[in-house]
């Protein structure tokens, strides 16, 4: 057999650049900035947030559908990242507020001066003043940006090291990463944090050096960055998952074990993909946040992350255009029903209304789709396009317990 | 009779302050007379003896006098200058009554009429000279009361008359808080520093908050410079050094500057304002204003400003420290006897040891009764996964169920003891029967998937949340619980426990016992030890593991149920109840180790000490005690991965 | 003789229940041993040991011919070393192709990074072809490993043990479960394998040991009962009584 490349083995990923493409297109002639203006800005808004959603998804399907390791933690990472852009965005710009304002003195400001001002300004709400050690680089767009990747990777090396060496693994695992990010989220509440406690940080979609462009096109330009970041992340994460490396983390996911017994550092891989995955995370938050405006500890709270993987269960799990489409498919369906568009039910004696039953019905369909549909909306690809594969009446598939099972891994 | 004691008492009491006066059934007005040109004069400074005169009489009504007088009651009659209770009809009418019998007297005009009017500073002396009778006052509520009032607000003035009612106190439980209060004074007040060294050593072993809030303003000081080494007759607590931690250089600099002892050092502000204020032709002192923004530039300008005499000159570095060297900062105390200071730092250290060692105490009972919550939180969590490997997420959402279930139980039956002796079955029933029908519902096609068994779970939670805020809206539902439970178990002033918290440590410790009852001595717990250790093996041996789990299952929910009616009692009921107690479930069952009950007793308490230790080093952050605690966690799992106690070989199934 | 993996004064104890009690066994470089033993004798706990899952209470476990301790090693550096191991049941990965389990199983470096950027060469693709050959799985090379008969599975995963090319095969019951062809096939792989390595094929069935024709050691309580010949064992009254006596 040859070796071709990547996208004529995988020709999924094509499709799916194409229809990313395409999609991304179609926005950019319907928005307000540069075309029609069907779509309202606020809309644009919600569109490049869902991508970077989706981008958040690929890399929890990475970890949780390849790998086997059901993290709880992904959207702290994700939030991390945002956290490291936010203190950039609002930094520069309560710099540019407060030199504006300092202009008008008689006596032009020392840096100094600006620096305490910034500081009181943010930090007002919580009653400080002092710029903490972790802002040392607020003022520089680089660094913060190596930040928004280094953050979350380094807390993903760390945590993942002390997790992994000792053999954590299943349901423990899923509950430690639940409890960091608790412990994160907790932290972050706290006023002396030094990240603002539960105000977080706003104003983020104001960026700095481009006030006098209006947001419909700023909105756009996210979206734009925020698909290519998604491309990126999905043919890296195609990638990796390719090769034979993608052979060991499937492998570890289904017989952890036997992979070590074969001589491969099973901790590495883990350790590897976990924080590659925390970093992906990161730099789809450090997209979101600006298009959200706000961030807050509340964000990363640890349902955050239950959700990302109702989100790739959901869309299928195990194949990375599944974790798009669920990520896609439940966030807006989510702001659909959670927003009051969606039509109440009148049932005579008592009306639903959705902005209540939304997360009942969402939380029910979740255990249908876990029960029913192990394969998620994905799987109704397979359905389409599958070739028939010959009766098997086998057992799980490894015997590890959180193996995948039979009917999940045929495809 | 008691007419007779009072007035012998009174007798008593004065013997010490006044020359007695022996009329017995006699009239006040007399008395009243004597002192009347010192009553009308009516001035702070000369009223005293008058005072003492009427507190000295041995009357009975003196104190309803005083009382009079004090309430700007007491009118003169200028005919005859004589002194009466006076009720006005109108502006021009009055009432009078006598003092002595408090008979009507008829209607006078005013114009005849004088009221006396006590300035405040009398009304408090006078006030002083009632607390004698209050404090002997025949009814005890109204010496309680009196007493009340002087533990508030304790006073110089208050103690000989609380040392002269003390002898005739009959109340025990008076007399002893008499004779507590009496030491207190002392402690503070007397005039002899023997007598207050004694008070003072004498309740040095108390760990009271009095005791303490007596002792602190006797250690009270004030920070004050001295050119030149203090007198000796001042009480110096300690020197200190300007730039010290407890004196910066700068605060104690400001002080000379106060004291106008040395020059202003302009801060940069002040530079900065002055600067602006030279500002000509957008220059300042030859140096171009936009220039002027580093502390450098600004600096050089104004030095110039200086060198021209515009500005004043400002004390170099150099110069605050000389100045600052001349001077010797001392904190004073107020009170002047060194050795009454020693005596009250001795015994506050003294009191400080005993009440760390009460507080020790005390976060050993609190962390006991956090552990038992958590225990009682994490036991049904721990069944379900020691025997089914099952995460159950919507376990906090059952402890809520049983929350809830109280709450509804107690809108129908009345009565808070027999609501919650319904409550707890039924929240049992209910929760029972709420994982009887997940576990047949949903966990059942989940078996051997544990990660999918969680996240459903965690569907299950969600809704089951979202019904509740349904339901029962968003606000915190009360569950009051019985009269029984109210208050708490008091052994001091630093430690003390409230009924419910003993309470949950009472039911966790049922429960503790109930399960090793039910894992060993019964049909049921024998049939789940065995499909718990192999579940295949059990399963040819006759059992059917799907009953095992499906009444293991409900057996652990129903524990959350009862659990949930336990923390409703003590936190408030809300769709978030669970979510509260969740994690830190997990964490007992993770730190506990799976598959066995000591562990999770071990990690609950474990967790439970944790906390609560956190919380004590940093008592005002309860987010930042927790976060520590996951830490804590984190890194405890690197040391025993499957928890303090985990099963080891083949059964580990590793 | 020199030899290739020592085992000497091995004990372990799993919750006051001694698995492995004082064992002491050698293998040289080339030698194919079977162990045999009844259930409980401590046989897969011997094999857990020597790969390093579980880390016994006292005694050592030396390596090759420096010598090295096998103890402070972890699972994948024991396979890294050259010790392969075969599991009672079959377990490949059954959601991958052949290839990819023999690709995963050949001798390549095993470090995240280099494995991230690995591709594979001819040379790996006909090393993989051949082995499948030997397997007789040549023609199932793109089917998905889930798909096989239990003893294609079993082949497959020697296979993977040889694509590992150890110094050293334990083979845990092999034969389980297999028809007459299926393990005539199964003999001959080890016996062939046998010839460049060390193989230690741990089973119940005398028949299957028979064929193999090598030393046979006995386990018994977790320790040697007797080695030797097959039929030198089997005259063994100890042996006849652990196995008839129960």
């Amino acid at each position: 057999m040859q070796r071709r490349p990547l996208v004529a083995r995988h020709p999924s990923i094509l499709i799916f650049l194409a229809l990313l493409a395409l999609f991304t297109l179609g926005v950019t002639l319907l928005s307000e900035a540069y075309g029609t203006g069907y779509l309202s800005t606020s809309f644009v808004k919600t569109l490049g947030k869902t991508l970077c959603l989706c981008l958040v998804a690929v890399a929890m399907d990475l970890v949780w559908g390849y790998a086997g390791i059901l993290s709880l933690g992904h959207f702290a990472f994700f939030g991390l990242g945002g956290y490291m852009i936010g203190m950039w965005l609002m930094y520069e710009r309560t710099r540019d507020i407060v030199a504006g304002s300092m202009a008008e003195a008689a006596i032009p400001p020392t840096e100094q001066e600006i620096v305490d001002a910034i500081g009181t300004q943010i930090f007002g709400v919580v009653g400080a003043s002092e710029f903490p050690a972790i802002w040392a680089f607020a003022d520089s767009l680089l660094l913060q940006l190596v930040l928004v990747v280094a953050v979350p990777g380094l807390l993903a090396l760390v945590f993942g090291w002390l997790a992994f060496r000792s053999r954590v693994t299943g349901v423990y695992l899923s509950i430690l990463t639940q409890a960091m990010t608790l412990a994160l989220a907790l932290y972050l509440f706290q006023n002396d944090s030094g990240l603002r406690g539960n105000n977080g940080l706003s104003g983020l979609q104001n960026i700095p050096g481009l006030t006098d462009v209006p947001q419909s096109h700023v909105s756009m330009w996210f979206l734009w960055a925020s698909a290519a970041a998604l491309a990126l992340g999905y043919v890296l994460s195609a990638w990796i998952v390719s090769g034979k490396f993608g052979s060991v983390l499937r492998g570890i996911r289904d017989n952890e074990a036997r992979v070590r017994f074969l001589g491969y550092p099973v901790e590495q891989y883990k350790l590897m993909i976990f924080t590659v995955t925390a970093m992906i995370a990161g730099i789809a938050g450090a997209l979101y946040y600006p298009q959200a405006g706000i961030i807050n500890p509340a964000e990363i709270a640890p349902i955050a992350s239950i959700y990302l993987a109702v989100w790739v269960a959901i869309g299928g799990r195990g194949r990375l255009y599944g974790a798009v489409i669920g990520a896609a498919f439940v966030s807006l369906v989510s702001s659909w029903f959670t927003g009051g568009q969606a039509p109440d039910v009148n049932l005579g004696f008592y009306t639903i209304s959705w902005v209540d039953w939304w997360l009942i019905l969402l939380g029910l369909s979740f255990v249908a789709v876990t029960i029913f549909a192990p394969r998620g909306i994905g799987g109704l690809v397979d359905l389409i396009a599958d070739a028939r594969r010959p009766d098997r009446h086998g057992a799980d598939l490894g015997p590890d317990q959180g193996a995948l099972r039979e009917k999940e891994a045929d495809r | 009779m008691l007419r007779v004691l009072f007035a012998s008492l009174a007798f008593l009491c004065l013997a010490l302050t006044a020359p007695a006066r022996a009329q017995d059934e006699g009239s006040i007005q007399p008395i009243l007379q004597e002192q009347s040109e010192l009553i009308q004069e009516s001035s702070r400074r000369t009223i005293q003896p008058a005072i003492d005169a009427i507190a000295a009489s041995g009357l009975s009504q003196a104190q309803t006098v005083l009382e009079t007088w004090q309430a700007k009651d007491m009118w003169l009659r200028l005919t005859d200058g004589q002194y009466f209770r006076a009720e006005r009809i109108n502006r021009e009418t009055y009432r009078l009554f006598d003092l002595d019998t408090g008979e009507d007297l008829g209607e006078f005009p005013a114009d005849d009429l004088d009221q006396i009017k006590p300035n405040s500073g009398i009304r408090g002396l006078i006030a002083v000279a009632l607390v004698q009778f209050q404090l002997s006052d025949p009814d005890p509520e109204n010496r309680r009361a009196a007493l009340q009032s002087l533990e508030r607000d304790p006073n110089e003035d208050a103690l000989a008359p609380l040392r002269n009612s003390i002898e005739g106190e009959t109340d025990p439980d008076l007399l002893a808080k008499k004779q507590r209060l009496e030491r207190l004074l002392t402690m503070a007040y007397d005039r002899d520093p023997e007598a207050r060294i004694a008070a003072i050593e004498e309740m040095s072993e108390d760990t009271g908050v009095d005791v303490r809030a007596t002792l602190n303003p006797i250690l009270s000081t004030r920070l004050r410079v001295f050119n030149g080494a203090p007198p000796d007759s001042l009480n110096i607590a300690r020197t200190l050094t300007p730039g010290s931690d407890a004196l910066p250089r700068a605060e104690a600099y400001e002080m000379l500057v106060s004291a106008g002892d040395a020059p202003s050092r302009l801060g940069p502000d002040a530079i900065k304002d002055t600067l602006a204020q030279n500002i000509t032709d957008g220059e300042v002192a030859g140096i171009q204003v936009h220039n002027l923004n580093t502390q450098e530039t600004r600096r050089t300008a104004y030095d110039r400003l200086v060198a021209d005499g515009i500005a004043p000159p400002v004390p170099t570095e150099a110069e605050v420290d000389a100045t600052l060297a001349q001077y010797i900062f001392a904190e004073v105390y107020d009170e002047p006897n060194a050795a009454v200071t020693t005596a009250a730092q001795a015994a506050l250290d003294s009191i400080a040891t005993r009440v760390a060692v009460g507080q020790a105490v005390d976060l050993t009972l609190d962390a006991l009764s956090l552990a038992s919550i958590y225990f009682l939180a994490a036991i049904g969590l721990a069944i379900t996964f020691g025997v089914m490997g099952v995460i159950n997420m919507a376990h906090g959402e059952f402890i809520m169920m049983g929350a809830y279930t109280g709450y509804v139980v107690q809108q129908f039956v009345p009565g808070p003891t027999a609501s919650i002796l319904v409550a707890i079955p039924l929240a049992f029933a209910v929760t029972f029967g709420a994982g009887v029908a997940m576990e047949r519902l949903v966990i059942r096609f989940l078996y051997n998937r544990p990660l999918e068994t969680l996240l459903a779970t965690f569907g299950i939670s969600i809704a089951l949340q979202q019904l509740a805020k349904n339901i029962f809206g968003t606000q915190a539902r009360p569950l009051t619980s019985p009269d029984w439970l109210d208050g708490a178990w008091v052994l001091n002033d630093v430690v003390s426990i409230s009924y419910i918290r003993i309470a949950i440590f009472a039911l966790a410790l049922i429960f503790l016992a109930l399960f090793l009852y039910i894992m060993n001595r019964t049909r049921l717990g024998l049939e789940t030890r065995a499909v718990t250790q192999n579940r295949r093996m059990a399963a040819s041996m006759g059992i059917n593991p799907d009953r095992v789990n499906m009444l293991t299952f409900g057996l652990g929910s129903g524990i959350a149920g009862i659990a949930g009616v336990a923390i409703g009692l003590w936190a408030k009921v809300t769709s978030e109840l669970g979510q509260d107690y969740i994690v830190q479930s997990f964490m007992t069952v993770v730190v506990g180790g799976v598959g066995n009950i000591w562990g999770t007793l071990l990690g609950a308490t474990m967790i439970g000490f944790l906390q609560k230790g956190i919380e004590w080093f940093n008592p005002s952050n309860t987010l930042a005690a927790q976060t520590y605690m996951i830490i804590f966690i984190i890194i405890f799992i690197q040391f025993r991965p499957r928890g303090i106690i985990a099963l080891r070989g083949r059964a580990a199934g590793d | 003789m020199s030899t290739l993996l020592e085992v000497s004064g091995v004990s372990v104890t799993f919750d006051g229940f001694r698995a492995i009690n004082n064992l002491s066994f050698n293998i040289g470089p080339a030698e194919l041993r079977a162990i045999i033993g009844p259930n409980g004798a401590g046989k897969t706990t011997f094999m857990d040991i020597v790969t390093g899952k579980t880390k016994p209470d006292e005694g050592r476990v030396l390596w090759g011919e420096k010598n090295v301790s096998l103890l402070k090693m972890s699972e994948a550096q024991i396979a890294q070393a050259g010790i392969g191991r075969k599991f009672q049941r079959p377990t490949v990965f059954e959601d991958q192709s052949v290839e990819d389990n023999l690709l995963m199983a050949l001798a390549r470096p095993r470090g995240p990074l280099s494995v991230l950027f690995w591709r594979a060469s001819q040379k790996a693709l006909s090393r993989v072809r051949e082995l499948a050959e030997e397997i007789g799985l040549a023609d199932q090379l793109s089917r998905k490993s889930g798909e096989l008969s239990h003893g294609q599975k079993q082949w497959l995963e020697i296979g993977m043990l040889l694509a590992q090319e150890p110094k050293l095969l334990l083979v845990d019951e092999p034969a389980a479960g297999m028809t007459p062809e299926e393990r005539e096939h199964t003999t001959s792989l080890l016996v062939e394998a046998a010839k460049t390595r060390a193989v230690v094929v741990v089973e119940h069935d005398m028949e299957f040991v028979r064929r193999l024709n090598c030393k046979v050691t006995v386990l018994h309580e977790g320790s040697v009962l007797a080695e030797g010949k097959l039929d030198h064992v089997t005259a063994n009254q100890k042996v006849i009584d652990v196995y008839l006596g129960r």
